[in-house]
C-alpha cells in the first residue's frame, strides 16, 4: 500500500526545477513555469492511476470474488463481474473513471458504496493528521538543527545528531505501540485510540497526541540531519565567512545569513517528508485506528477494488504533487533571482 | 463431552431469554445509559445495504439493531422467532407459511405487512447470492396471504427451512430503492439516530413489538485491528469488544475490571482432506490423520485455551449434535498401521495450504503439520494470501484449513458442504448413505424420528467425510465491568444486543 505512495516521493529529482537544472538566468514568468510543471506532474499522476487499476488486474482474484459470499456459483459471480463492470476491459473501465475525475465522481466500491463518500470523510483526517505532524516536524527539526548548528562539534551537536540518527530508523509502528502502552495504558494520561463523533472527525483532540507524536518523531529524526547539514554547507559559503570576519554574533549570521541558502534544502526535505508521513500513516492509523485514509486503501487493496485504490491515490498524489510544488517554488524564489 | 457440558450452560427458559446471556441474569435489568460496542470493520468495505455482502461485522451489528429478521439464532431450539411470531410447514414440508408478529411497525410508524416482507425476500433472493441465502426457494414461490402472512415454498422437502430464514432476511418497507436503502426504515430494536464511516449512534425503539429495551442508546465503534479495539477497551474508551479474541482475552485477562464473555462453538476451523481424489481419497488415510492429531494440545496452543475439543463433526452447537459418538483420540499407532494398510506413500511431502483470514487459522496448520509428522506424514504449510487461496485452493486443493462461522446446525454444513450436489463441497465428498439419510432427515416431520436420522447421518459423516474438525474456538466478547445481559450465542448471535443493560 505505502509501495503505492512511494514513486510519487522521489519525483523531486525528475523536476525541472531541482539543483541539476537551475533556472535560467532570464527567469521565465513565474506562473507560465508551476503551470508546465503541474501538468508534467498531473500526467504523471494519470500514469500512476493507470498503473493503479493495471496491477490491480493483474493481482489474483478480482472485486467480484473478494466481495462475494462464500457459494456463489460461477453464475452467480459472472452476474456480480457485470454489476461491478468487471467484463469490461481495463482500460475501458480505467477511461470511464478518469472522466468522471473532473467532475469529481470517484466512481463506486465493489460494495456499491460511492468512493467520494468512502473518502470524503477520511481524507481531511488524514491531512489532519499528516499537517500537525508536517507542522511539528518542521518547527522541531529546525529548532534543533539551529541549535546544533550554533555549537558545531561540540557535546550537544553530536547529542543531537546522534538521537536524530537514531529515531529516523525507529519505524512508526514500534514507536506507535510503545506510546500506547506507556502514555495511554500505564499512565491513563491519553487515549488510547481516535474515536469519531457523528460529523467522523476525531471526538475530542486529546485522540490526535499519539498518532501525531508516532508520526512526527522519526520525520524529526530525519529532518534535523538534512537542517543540520544543510545549515554546515551553507556556512562555508564566502558570503558567511565574510559575516563572521566581519564579527557579527553568531546568531544573526545564522539568522540571517545562513538559514536562507540552507532553506530550499530544507523544505526539500520536508517536501518529502510529506510522502512518508502519508505512508506512515497507514500503519499509524491502524494501531489507533485513526479515521483515516490508510485504513481506506488497505481495505481496497483486500477487496481488488480498483475505483477506491485510485481515489485514494489520486487525492494522495494530489497533495505529494501540490507539497512538492511548494518546496520548488520556494527554491525559485530564494535562488532563482540572485543565482 | 465438553461440548455437552457447554450445551447445558446455554439452554433453559423461553421467547428472548433463551438467547442466553452473560452475567447478572438473576439481576433485574437496570433502565438507561449508552453501551458503547466496539465491531470489527474496515472502512473501504463499508455497506450500508441489509441485502448486499456485509464483511464488516460492524455493519452486520447495526443492520441487525436497526433491522429485523424473520427468525433469530437461539440456543435451544437453534432458531426462534422475531418478526416472524410462528411458523408453520404444510404436510409435504415445502410450504411454509410465516405469521408475522403483532404490533410489528417500521421506525417512522407504518405497520409491517406481508407485502413488505415478500418485497424484501425477493430484493434478498435478486442479489448476486440470492440463491445460496434462500436456497430452495424462487423468487416466485414468496408471496403473501392476507397482510401477516408469508407463504414460502420450496422446491423440495426442507424441514429446517426456517433456520434459513435468521441471519440474512431483513426487511425493509416496500418499495425501497436501492438508491434509498441506507435511509430505509427498520423494525429492529433501535433505531438509527446517525451513521458515519462505519461509526453509528443507534437509540431505543420504545414501540418495539419484541419486548422492552433497557439501553437509551447504542454506540457501534468500528476497528480495523483486533488489538486497537482491545486497547479501546482497556482505556475505557469502549464498553464492549465484539469478538475481539483470544489473544486480547489473554491480554486483559489479569484486568479484574474486564469482563469475558466466551461464546461456545463459535468458530470451526477444519482441515479439509480431498476425498474425490489424490492421496487422502482412500478412507483409512483420512483416518489415520484424524486419529494422529492432539486435539487438546491444538486448543491450549491455537486456541489459547479458548476453546473445546471437536470430534470431526461440524455443527457441534446443534441441540441435534450426537454426543454419544465417541471422542476420537490420539493414537499414532494405529494411524501408522492405517497408512500402510492403504499404501499411503510416506515419502513424499505433502503441501497444507491456508490463509491468515482468522487468527489462528495459520497457526492451526503449522502445528497439525508437526503433530502429523510424528505419524509419519511429512506436510509442509503454505501460507497464501486470501484473494489467492479462494480463487485457486477453496474446493479443489488436496489438502487445506478452511473456517465456518454458523456451528449451531447439522443441516447447514451437510447442505452446504457435504451432500453430493452441493455448492461448497469443499472435499469433493460423494456418498450415497449420506446423501439418504440428510434427504430423510430434512423430509421427515416429526422432531425424535429426525433427530434419529440426523445421528445417522453424523456417524457417517464422523466415519468417513473429509473433515478433521479438532475443536471449536470460542467466540470472545470483552466488556467493562458494568455491562450486563450480553449475548452467549455462538456466531451472529453475539449481535442481539437488546437484552443488554449498564449497572449504575
Amino acid at each position: 500500500m505505502a509501495g503505492q505512495l512511494t514513486p510519487d516521493t522521489t519525483t523531486p529529482a525528475a523536476s525541472p526545477l531541482t539543483a541539476e537544472r537551475r533556472p535560467a538566468r532570464t527567469p521565465a514568468p513565474l506562473l507560465v513555469r508551476a503551470g508546465l510543471v503541474l501538468l508534467k506532474r498531473a500526467a504523471l499522476l494519470a500514469a500512476l492511476l493507470a498503473l493503479v487499476f493495471v496491477t490491480v488486474e493483474l493481482l489474483p482474484g478480482d472485486a467480484a470474488k473478494a466481495t462475494s459470499e462464500r457459494g456463489e456459483t460461477a453464475a452467480d459471480l459472472a452476474a456480480r463481474r457485470e454489476l461491478l463492470g468487471l467484463d469490461r476491459p481495463v482500460l475501458e473501465r480505467f477511461w470511464d473513471w478518469m472522466t468522471g475525475l473532473p467532475t469529481g465522481d470517484l466512481g463506486t466500491s465493489a460494495r456499491g458504496e460511492k468512493v467520494t463518500d468512502l473518502v470524503s470523510g477520511a481524507f481531511p483526517n488524514t491531512l489532519l493528521l499528516g499537517g500537525i505532524a508536517l507542522l511539528l516536524t518542521a518547527v522541531l527539526s529546525l529548532t534543533l538543527g539551529c541549535w546544533a548548528a550554533l555549537r558545531p562539534g561540540s557535546r550537544l551537536d553530536r547529542a543531537v545528531s546522534g538521537t536524530a540518527t537514531a529515531v529516523l530508523a525507529l519505524p512508526e509502528f514500534v514507536l506507535a505501540v510503545a506510546l500506547v502502552l506507556v502514555l495511554s495504558l500505564w499512565t491513563g494520561w491519553l487515549p488510547a485510540v481516535t474515536l469519531t463523533d457523528a460529523g467522523g472527525s476525531p471526538a475530542s483532540w486529546d485522540m490526535l497526541v499519539l498518532p501525531v507524536l508516532a508520526l512526527t518523531v522519526p520525520q524529526v529524526g530525519w529532518n534535523t540531519r538534512i537542517v543540520r547539514a544543510a545549515l554546515a554547507d551553507e556556512a562555508r559559503a564566502p558570503h558567511v565567512e565574510t559575516a563572521v570576519l566581519d564579527g557579527l554574533p553568531p546568531r544573526r549570521i545564522l539568522t540571517h545569513h545562513v538559514l536562507p541558502g540552507a532553506l530550499p534544502a530544507i523544505a526539500a526535505g520536508l517536501a518529502t517528508s510529506t510522502g512518508m508521513l502519508l505512508g506512515g500513516a497507514v500503519a499509524v492509523e491502524t494501531i489507533f485506528n485513526y479515521p483515516g485514509i490508510g485504513s481506506v486503501l488497505a481495505s481496497a487493496v483486500t477487496d481488488r477494488d480498483s475505483p477506491v485504490i485510485a481515489g485514494v491515490t489520486a487525492l494522495t498524489g494530489a497533495v505529494i504533487t501540490g507539497m512538492l510544488l511548494l518546496a520548488d517554488l520556494v527554491r525559485y524564489l530564494l535562488t532563482g533571482g540572485r543565482r | 463431552m465438553s461440548a455437552a457440558a457447554l450445551l447445558a450452560a446455554c439452554g433453559g427458559g423461553s421467547g428472548d431469554e433463551s438467547a442466553g446471556s452473560a452475567s447478572g441474569g438473576s439481576a433485574k435489568p437496570r433502565r438507561g445509559g449508552t453501551l458503547r460496542v466496539g465491531a470489527l470493520g474496515r472502512a473501504g468495505a463499508i455497506t450500508r445495504d441489509p441485502h448486499g455482502t456485509q464483511s464488516n461485522e460492524s455493519d452486520y451489528l447495526i443492520l441487525s439493531l436497526v433491522y429485523d429478521t424473520l427468525t433469530v439464532p437461539g440456543a435451544k431450539p437453534n432458531t426462534l422467532p422475531r418478526l416472524a411470531a410462528s411458523w408453520k410447514p404444510s404436510a409435504d414440508l415445502r410450504t411454509w407459511r410465516f405469521t408475522l408478529a403483532k404490533g410489528a411497525r417500521f421506525h417512522d410508524g407504518s405497520p409491517v405487512t406481508a407485502e413488505d416482507v415478500v418485497f424484501s425476500l425477493k430484493r434478498l433472493r435478486a442479489t448476486p447470492s440470492g440463491a445460496s441465502r434462500l436456497p430452495g426457494i424462487q423468487a416466485k414461490n414468496i408471496t403473501a396471504e392476507g397482510t401477516d402472512t408469508v407463504v414460502l415454498v420450496s422446491d423440495y422437502a426442507n424441514a429446517e427451512l426456517p433456520l434459513l430464514t435468521r441471519l440474512t432476511t431483513f426487511v425493509v418497507p416496500e418499495g425501497t430503492t436501492d438508491k434509498d436503502i441506507a435511509k430505509a426504515p427498520g423494525t429492529g430494536p433501535f433505531k438509527l439516530d446517525w451513521f458515519r464511516s462505519g461509526n453509528a449512534r443507534l437509540v431505543r425503539n420504545d414501540d418495539w413489538y419484541g419486548g422492552e429495551v433497557h439501553l437509551d442508546a447504542i454506540e457501534v465503534k468500528i476497528f480495523e485491528s483486533p488489538q486497537a479495539m482491545a486497547n479501546a477497551l482497556l482505556a475505557g474508551q469502549i464498553d464492549v469488544a465484539s469478538n475481539a479474541g483470544a489473544v486480547a482475552a489473554r491480554t486483559a485477562a489479569s484486568r479484574k475490571d474486564i469482563q469475558t464473555v466466551r461464546r461456545p462453538n463459535d468458530m470451526a476451523m477444519p482441515l479439509v482432506m480431498r476425498t474425490a481424489d489424490g492421496p487422502f481419497a482412500d478412507p483409512r488415510v483420512r483416518e489415520a490423520l484424524r486419529l494422529a492429531v492432539d486435539r487438546e494440545a491444538m486448543v491450549k496452543q491455537v486456541l489459547s485455551g479458548y476453546g473445546t475439543v471437536a470430534n470431526d463433526i461440524l455443527g457441534t452447537g446443534d441441540p441435534a449434535y450426537d454426543k454419544n459418538v465417541p471422542q476420537r483420540t490420539r493414537d499414532l499407532a494405529k494411524a501408522r498401521k492405517l497408512l500402510e494398510e492403504a499404501g499411503f506413500d510416506t515419502a513424499r511431502t505433502y503441501e497444507l495450504f491456508t490463509t491468515e483470514d482468522m487468527a489462528g487459522l495459520a497457526e492451526s496448520a503449522t502445528l497439525l503439520a508437526s503433530q502429523l509428522r510424528e505419524a509419519g506424514v511429512k506436510i509442509k504449510v503454505v501460507k497464501q494470501e486470501s484473494a489467492v487461496f479462494w480463487d485457486k485452493t477453496w474446493l479443489k486443493g488436496d489438502l487445506y484449513t478452511t473456517y465456518w462461522g454458523t456451528n449451531d446446525s447439522v443441516v447447514f454444513f451437510a447442505s452446504k458442504t457435504m451432500v453430493s450436489d452441493s455448492g461448497q463441497n469443499e472435499a469433493g465428498w460423494k456418498d450415497s448413505a449420506f446423501d439418504k439419510s440428510y434427504e430423510k432427515a430434512i423430509g421427515t416431520a416429526d422432531t425424535a424420528r429426525r433427530t434419529e436420522l440426523l445421528q445417522q447421518l453424523q456417524q457417517i459423516e464422523y466415519d468417513r467425510s473429509g473433515y478433521l474438525l479438532w475443536g471449536m474456538a470460542d467466540g470472545i466478547d470483552l466488556a467493562g465491568s458494568r455491562v450486563r445481559g450480553l449475548p452467549t450465542l455462538p456466531g451472529y448471535g453475539r449481535v442481539q444486543l437488546e437484552s443488554a443493560w449498564l449497572a449504575s
